[in-house]
């Protein structure tokens, strides 16, 4: 009779249109347009070369310092190339500037640079900042070499190498000795989040498959259930198969559209794939317990359980960065309590650390929590589904 | 009058959805919406940074700290690697500088100690790099010839202190048009989500079998009826618009009192009557009510998605904006775009945003044409 069940269960599940367009199809389409909007953001955030225009003056011409350091930042074989620089007439300049071609012009006036821009930005300010650390850079080498010459003349030595006075100081000035260490992990990438919400959404949306077993079998909502519980067999028997019927189902729905993130949409899910799959199969339980106990305690016909599901799945995934990757960080760290009960946070929670961290505690933490909160549901179930008996109905 | 209150009755029931888009648009539309100062002076940008200090708080430490903290958002958050590593990854924080113990002491000695620092890698980053390395690097080239602390850090201060003149020529409230045009690009979604499933919902509704039955031997003209289906659906249309655009009013204020105030609403005017007649064409097409809620969320989600309505259109991939081409919401949200840099009012400078007018227009037609070939064939009932 489990096998019966267990058999005619997993037909119903996979023939049923909307049901499969819900949890299988809508999770990949979803995936498939965030992955469309989102690609290109994080590249996009990076710091691409900046076009500029410099005004080709007298005092430009004449000022080596300004000539040599744009000439270097605007090198194609550059490392550290910051601009694309054209030299100009102000003419030429300005209707650049109103064309949008470049984000704003320097003119060297009395060696000092004076700057237009149409707005303020972040590109304005590299340039601006830039300019002015090349007029920082002429003040050292005045403030340096005049002391150097002042120490010259108090030693009482006249016949001064002004040349090679300068040339001691620029070359120190272009001493590159600032030692910084980058120690930031180097899974950055924020927009997976998204994707790890996409299948947190679809392990609860899997809930609804639950539920659909379970009202088949209960006297009160289906014709099926009122002959499945005047039938000789035991409750338990068809209420597990049916579950597990569900939760078969479901995985596969998860398993697609994991192979999908993976080989169509190039997800990085870290290098533990196996505990990401341990992770989706918990939050799996946890969707299908959510499912199970919406449909055992809540009287109320099918529409409205589905409803109630996505409703709480969709709640879910929006605390936990779903519309807005930031949310899931503004709860965290303001009213946390709300996503350690959350189960779509526990579940991007847990890919996040496999992703992002190398210690395994928060990922252990999350994934304790799913199974907590998948084991709390399936005893409130089981309590309100025991000894359910209707004299009539 | 009887389609008239039939139609109305079956928005009631479905009246929470509408709430939800509308909830929707407000929430996102309305998001970052504090109003910032609209000045035409220069704003530098200002990366956030978490500074860790291990060491003591004076001398060239303190100055290292004061000059980072003039030139950025300093961020707090808890000293713990996690809380920081989490703020990183969310970009609640772009760089974080932790000064080493004995770091003042060390430098002072000329040995030039090494600092850690995370980054995020966005041009953020980059920039508060350019701030910690051109302090340490002035620093260090100052050091060699100065020994005493005090006038090391004056002349610092000297150095760096010199600024560039500034001029901005744009006179645009850049700030109020940026808000005015994420608005409208994400209403759009809400627009066609919304008349998309109110409409196929009310059209599945009239054609149920039984109904149909029912209207088609009652006395009333199907003429009559169709008519006075389009006139319902055109004027929930219209007043959801109504109600988009005074809510854009509240959440926006001044800049729908310019011109481009006046082109936002006759755009998304526009994009509103071609939302209604691509209703119209599902509707005709579709008959399952269950799939409708299906087909709502792939068409507004996927239209919204490539055409740059959630997501600003500079940062889609070539690509996804050349399929974009083929939908309507394209056209609508590139006018808002084009919007948000246009200073000059004439036919030379509005001619991208009429073009784009034209071909909503056009796409109307078509599903106009359309809806009429579905109709036709379905005509005959069993």
């Amino acid at each position: 009779m489990f096998i019966h069940n267990f058999k005619y269960s997993l037909k119903t599940l996979f023939r049923n249109k909307a049901l499969i367009f819900w949890t299988f199809a809508f999770p990949i389409i979803l995936g498939t347009f965030f992955n469309m909007a989102f690609s290109n953001i994080e590249s996009s955030e990076k710091l691409d070369i900046i076009n500029i225009a410099i005004i080709k003056n007298d005092d430009f011409n004449n000022n080596e310092i300004f000539k040599t350091a744009f000439e270097e930042l605007s090198d194609k074989n550059n490392d550290d190339r910051l601009f694309e620089t054209r030299y100009t007439t102000e003419e030429e300049a300005k209707k650049l500037l109103e064309d949008e071609e470049i984000v704003g012009y320097m003119k060297l006036v009395n060696d000092e640079p004076k700057l237009t821009f149409t707005t303020s930005g972040i590109n304005e300010t590299i340039f601006k900042y830039v300019s002015e650390e090349i007029a920082q850079t002429s003040n050292i080498i005045k403030n340096l070499s005049e002391e150097e010459i002042k120490k010259e003349m108090i030693a009482g030595n006249y016949n001064i190498d002004y040349e090679s006075i300068y040339n001691n100081v620029i070359e120190l000035t272009e001493e590159d000795d600032v030692r910084l260490n980058n120690v930031s992990n180097s899974n950055l990438g924020y927009t997976m989040i998204e994707f790890y919400t996409l299948i947190a959404m679809a392990c609860l949306y899997g809930g609804i498959l639950g539920a659909v077993a379970i009202n088949q079998n209960l006297a009160n909502m289906t014709n099926q259930g009122k002959r499945v519980s005047v039938s000789p067999t035991s409750k338990g028997k068809i209420i597990l198969s049916s579950v597990l019927a569900s939760y078969i189902t479901q995985l596969v729905g998860v398993a697609l559209l994991f192979l999908y993130t993976i080989f169509v949409l190039k997800v990085d899910y870290g290098n533990k794939l196996g505990l990401d799959i341990a992770l989706a199969m918990a939050g799996s339980l946890a969707g299908l317990s959510l499912g199970v106990a919406v449909a055992t305690t809540i009287k109320s016909n099918d529409n409205v359980k589905t409803g109630i599901i996505i409703a709480i799945t969709m709640l879910g995934c929006f605390l936990s960065g779903m519309m807005g990757i930031t949310m899931k960080y503004i709860i965290d760290k303001n009213i946390p309590i709300i996503n350690k009960l959350n189960p779509a946070s526990m579940i991007t929670d847990g890919f996040y650390s496999l992703y992002y961290y190398d210690t395994l505690d928060r990922y252990i933490f999350d994934i304790g929590s799913l199974l907590i909160f998948a084991f709390v549901l399936i005893a409130i179930s089981y309590i309100s589904l025991r000894r359910q008996k209707y004299d009539s109905i | 009058m009887t389609v008239f209150k039939t139609f109305l009755k079956i928005l009631n029931k479905n009246k929470f959805i509408i709430i939800l888009y509308t909830v929707f648009l407000i929430g996102f539309g309305g998001f970052n919406m504090q109003t910032s100062d609209n000045s035409t002076n220069f704003v530098a940008s200002k990366p956030d940074i978490m500074i860790v200090n291990y060491d003591e708080e004076k001398g060239i430490t303190k100055d290292l700290i004061k000059y980072i903290t003039d030139n950025s958002n300093i961020i707090e958050l808890n000293n713990n690697e996690e809380a920081i590593n989490d703020g990183l990854f969310y970009r609640d924080v772009n760089y974080v500088i932790y000064i080493p113990e004995n770091y003042g002491k060390d430098f002072m000695d000329g040995k030039n100690p090494e600092i850690k620092i995370k980054s995020t890698g966005d041009y953020q980053s980059s920039f508060a790099e350019m701030l910690l390395s051109r302090y340490i690097k002035v620093a260090n080239i100052y050091q060699k010839s100065i020994d005493n602390e005090d006038e090391l850090i004056s002349k610092i201060n000297e150095t760096l202190s010199k600024e560039s003149e500034v001029e901005i020529t744009s006179k645009l409230d850049t700030d109020g048009l940026a808000k005015a045009t994420f608005y409208y690009n994400f209403a759009s979604y809400s627009i066609l989500a919304c008349l998309v499933y109110v409409i196929c919902l009310i059209l599945s509704s009239f054609k149920d079998i039984k109904i149909q039955k029912r209207t088609i031997i009652s006395s009333t003209n199907y003429r009559k009826l169709n008519r006075q289906l389009l006139l319902s659906n055109s004027l929930f249309s219209i007043i959801l618009w109504g109600v988009y655009v005074a809510l854009s009013f509240v959440l926006i204020g001044d800049v729908m009192f310019s011109n481009q105030g006046i082109i936002y609403l006759i755009n998304s005017f526009i994009f509103t009557m071609c939302a209604t007649t691509i209703a119209l064409f599902i509707g005709n097409l579709v008959s399952n009510k269950n799939a409708i809620n299906g087909i709502v969320n792939v068409i507004a989600l996927g239209s919204s998605f490539l055409c740059g309505a959630f997501v600003p259109v500079e940062w889609l991939p070539d690509g996804v904006l050349k399929i974009a081409h083929i939908l309507p919401s394209y056209y609508y949200i590139s006018s808002n775009e084009s919007l948000k840099t246009l200073e000059v009012f004439n036919l030379e400078t509005m001619q991208p945003i009429i073009t784009n007018m034209i071909v909503i227009l056009g796409f109307s037609i078509i599903f106009i044409i359309l809806t009429n070939i579905v109709s036709k064939r379905k005509q005959k009932i069993g």
